[in-house]
């Protein structure tokens, strides 16, 4: 590899051919260790704030964490999870719930969402409702949930179902515990192998290392109340919001941002009606950490 | 076969028959010095003040007879276990693979006597004939029309009747089966009941007795036996190859695949190990069977105790299902297959219930609405969510939370402004929740054309301060108190995103 590269480079018009080679050997070398997801394509969120943190998206073919800020957010993180799901395995069901009412004579197709989960976990936070699913975009006919007693059987599931051919995504649910480095970097291979988007879905945040290529922390944020309604305490709720703490990106910038789930075009939206600025310090330390 | 080799001697097995102790069993040592079975333990004790005396155990009998007949399988999968000390075994068609009756009932015996078993064996053709010859006669093997013979000279309790029966018999004379055999019928039956005329028919071999076997037969089986017995894993596994490859040609000739499938080791002290694996298709590839295995094996690790050895394997296909033949192709049915493969290892490492599909049902009561079932079992099947999404455009169905609680969790404290209404306030897992935003209710009534269908239910979608949001609902209404009905109580059934 050394030989024709230091030739190549006493023409200078050869350079920037020889430096795009080189960039590709080093990551395709890189690709290998499953350090860098750069295999496979990035799924954006659709949101250009945090697509450009990312530098395009997420990688496809890579493991991510989401971690819920507390265990009782859990269904906020299961709902990021599920977004990106929706977003990379199923793109037939999530055309089909855009246009609202002609969703029911679609054809589902798409590659099938594992979702592998830990038994204390489930009877913890609640098993995966069909009904809800549908509702977020994920079609129950391509999803095959997994439970089993140990966190060992789960990361197990996760790498078998990861290297499958025929899987989209894979969520793997885990109450706390640290999960081993080896383990994440397996898990990341496999991956890669398989072209599949592997989700570390954990109870508690985190912060041992790991093989993920990102890691997010998910907590609920309150809705922006629909307009209407006279008294305060009878007026609807608004599309659910979230906060997305980035706290770990192989491949660019860290961030934080409130996002809002559109649930007509059934994809996240920055959230457009902010805090107020005073409120911000006191009841979400982390932004003004980041800020 | 209730002696041990190691046990202490002279020895005596004694139960309660009424207020007394009666010796029910005794060993070579004790017979020598007069006991016999039936005798009071305190009179076997006055004799013989050595005599070691142990309380029956009725249960571990009936489990030891079971793991015997188990073991029996290695000769015939037509079995039964006749308790209280017996086996019966069908080996019509099967003699042959021992090198003859003779040889298989030697084999039997030696194996038997290793294990350290007192065993007795007859060969008939019909089973109570057999059953007769093994336990009051020496004849080891009795031709067929030679059973008059046989039992002409046998007690009448060798035809398995009662003992009022063998009783009433005995004080009008009649006491062996020549006795009767020439006797009129009719009279018989009129004074003894057609039970006895029943069994000796049954023994004669005129009337044909049906044999109830232990487990299904299998209708594909391969085997194979160990001269030196297998222990290491990885030839287990190279066995069961082989034996799949075997069972591939049966299961091809009927156009047959294996839906389900069990490996019997058998091991050369009498333990047999069953596992037992399942597929989502039907499979007849030798190399998918071994993968099952694999799994299997591992999710098992330390139970497969193999000691010293397996002698004998058999893989039996128990379910079996008409299999196309294999195709190769078009892209999509590639994915499917690996799809099939990938739940089929799940499931056979996992557990077949871990891995699941959801299911929709046509009931409007949550928890009734879906179901989690063997994803093996529902590969192909239709699974309701079209019927579901349309029932969820007619009745505009208000959003289901993601997460939903399998038995609704009871919360505290609930605070509502109006008897009836949503709630402000409420405490669940020790933690309160201020509700600041609240939609609903849907009304969902209980089934109530069934006696434990419950109240209706109202269910909220709140949401409280840190925007957490939750499915929760009030069985019941304030307002039925009246009618005496029990106070309405509150429940969280989900988690929305």
């Amino acid at each position: 590899m050394g030989t024709p590269a230091r030739s190549a480079f006493c023409s200078p018009a050869g350079a920037p051919a020889v430096l795009d080679r080189l960039r590709r050997e080093l990551c395709a070398a890189e690709a290998a260790t499953g350090l860098t997801p750069d295999g496979g394509a990035a799924l954006g969120l659709g949101i250009s704030a945090i697509d450009g943190v990312l530098s395009g998206g997420l990688g496809c073919g890579a493991l991510h964490e989401i971690a819920a800020a507390h265990e009782t957010e859990t269904a906020a993180a299961t709902g990021f999870a599920l977004a990106l799901a929706a977003r990379q395995a199923l793109p037939s069901c999530e055309s089909a719930a855009r246009t609202g009412a002609s969703a029911v004579s679609t054809r589902i197709t798409g590659r099938y969402l594992l979702w592998i989960a830990e038994d204390f976990s489930l009877a913890e936070n609640g098993a995966p409702y069909g009904p809800g699913l549908d509702g977020a975009g994920i079609a129950p006919e391509r999803l095959i949930t997994v439970t089993a007693a140990r966190d060992r059987d789960v990361l197990w599931a996760m790498e078998e179902a990861l290297r499958c051919r025929a899987v989209g995504v894979v969520i793997g649910e885990m109450r706390s515990r640290g999960i081993d480095q080896v383990m994440t970097r397996r898990l990341a291979l496999a991956a890669a192998a398989g072209d599949t988007l592997g989700l570390l879905l954990r109870t508690t945040p985190h912060d041992e290392p790991s093989a993920a290529a990102t890691r997010w922390i998910i907590g609920t944020a309150p809705s922006f109340p629909r307009a209407g309604g006279g008294d305060e305490r009878s007026h609807g709720l608004g599309p659910p919001r979230l906060t997305a703490r980035l706290v770990r990106n192989r491949r660019g910038h860290l961030g934080a941002w409130i996002v809002e789930w559109n649930s007509v075009e059934q994809r996240f939206e920055l959230a457009t009606h902010s805090e107020p600025l005073a409120g911000t310090a006191f009841d979400r330390p982390h932004r003004a950490a980041v800020a | 076969m209730r002696q041990w080799r190691e046990a202490p001697s002279p020895l005596a097995v004694f139960g309660k028959c009424g207020n007394l102790d009666l010796l029910v069993a005794v060993d070579a040592a004790a017979e020598r010095l007069g006991l016999t079975a039936g005798l009071a333990l305190a009179q076997a004790r006055a004799m013989h003040p050595a005599l070691t005396a142990m309380p029956e155990d009725q249960a571990a009998d009936a489990r030891l007879l079971e793991a015997l007949a188990d073991w029996c399988q290695r000769y015939t999968p037509l079995l039964a276990a006749d308790p209280p000390d017996g086996i019966l075994l069908d080996i019509g068609g099967c003699a042959h693979l021992f090198g003859g009756e003779e040889k298989l009932r030697d084999d039997l015996l030696a194996r038997m006597t290793g294990f350290g078993f007192t065993a007795r064996a007859a060969i008939a053709a019909s089973i109570g004939a057999a059953s007769a010859a093994a336990r009051f006669s020496e004849a080891a093997i009795t031709p067929t029309d030679d059973e008059r013979d046989l039992l002409g000279p046998l007690p009448l309790a060798a035809l398995r009747l009662s003992s009022d029966t063998v009783a009433a018999l005995a004080r009008v004379g009649l006491k062996r089966i020549g006795d009767i055999l020439d006797l009129p019928r009719a009279p018989l039956a009129a004074r003894f009941g057609a039970e006895l005329l029943r069994m000796l028919d049954r023994a004669l071999g005129r009337e044909y007795e049906p044999l109830t076997p232990r487990l299904p037969v299998a209708p594909y089986i391969a085997e194979k036996n160990f001269h030196e017995p297998i222990a290491r894993e990885e030839d287990v596994l190279a066995t069961v190859e082989r034996l799949a490859t075997r069972l591939k040609a049966a299961l091809a000739v009927r156009g047959d695949g294996a839906r389900r499938l069990e490996l019997a080791l058998f091991r050369t002290d009498g333990v047999v190990k069953r596992i037992a694996a399942g597929t989502s298709r039907p499979v007849r590839d030798p190399q998918a069977i071994r993968a099952l295995f694999v799994e299997r094996l591992a999710a098992l690790g330390d139970e497969i105790d193999p000691g010293f050895g397996f002698d004998l394997a058999r893989l039996s296909v128990t379910i079996a299902e008409p299999c196309p033949d294999e195709q190769i192709g078009l892209g999509g049915h590639e994915d499917q297959a690996e799809l099939d493969r990938l739940v089929d290892r799940l499931s056979a490492r996992l557990g077949r219930r871990r891995v699941s599909r959801l299911v929709a049902h046509d009931s409007h009561i949550p928890e009734l609405a879906v179901a989690a079932l063997p994803a093996q079992a529902m590969a192909r099947a239709e699974l309701g969510w079209e019927a579901f999404r349309r029932f969820r455009v007619q009745a505009d169905l208000s959003p289901r939370p993601l997460r939903f609680l399998a038995r609704p969790e009871p919360i505290e404290d609930v605070f509502a402004l109006v008897p009836d209404g949503p709630p402000v306030r409420f405490r669940w897992r020790r933690a309160l929740h201020e509700v600041i935003a609240v939609e609903g209710p849907e009304r969902i009534e209980g089934a109530w054309w069934s006696e434990e269908g419950g109240p209706a239910r109202d269910y909220f979608r709140v949401e409280d301060k840190a925007g957490l949001r939750f499915w929760l609902f009030r069985a019941g209404l304030y307002r039925d108190m009246a009618r005496a009905l029990p106070r309405p109580r509150w429940f969280l059934h989900g988690m929305y995103a």
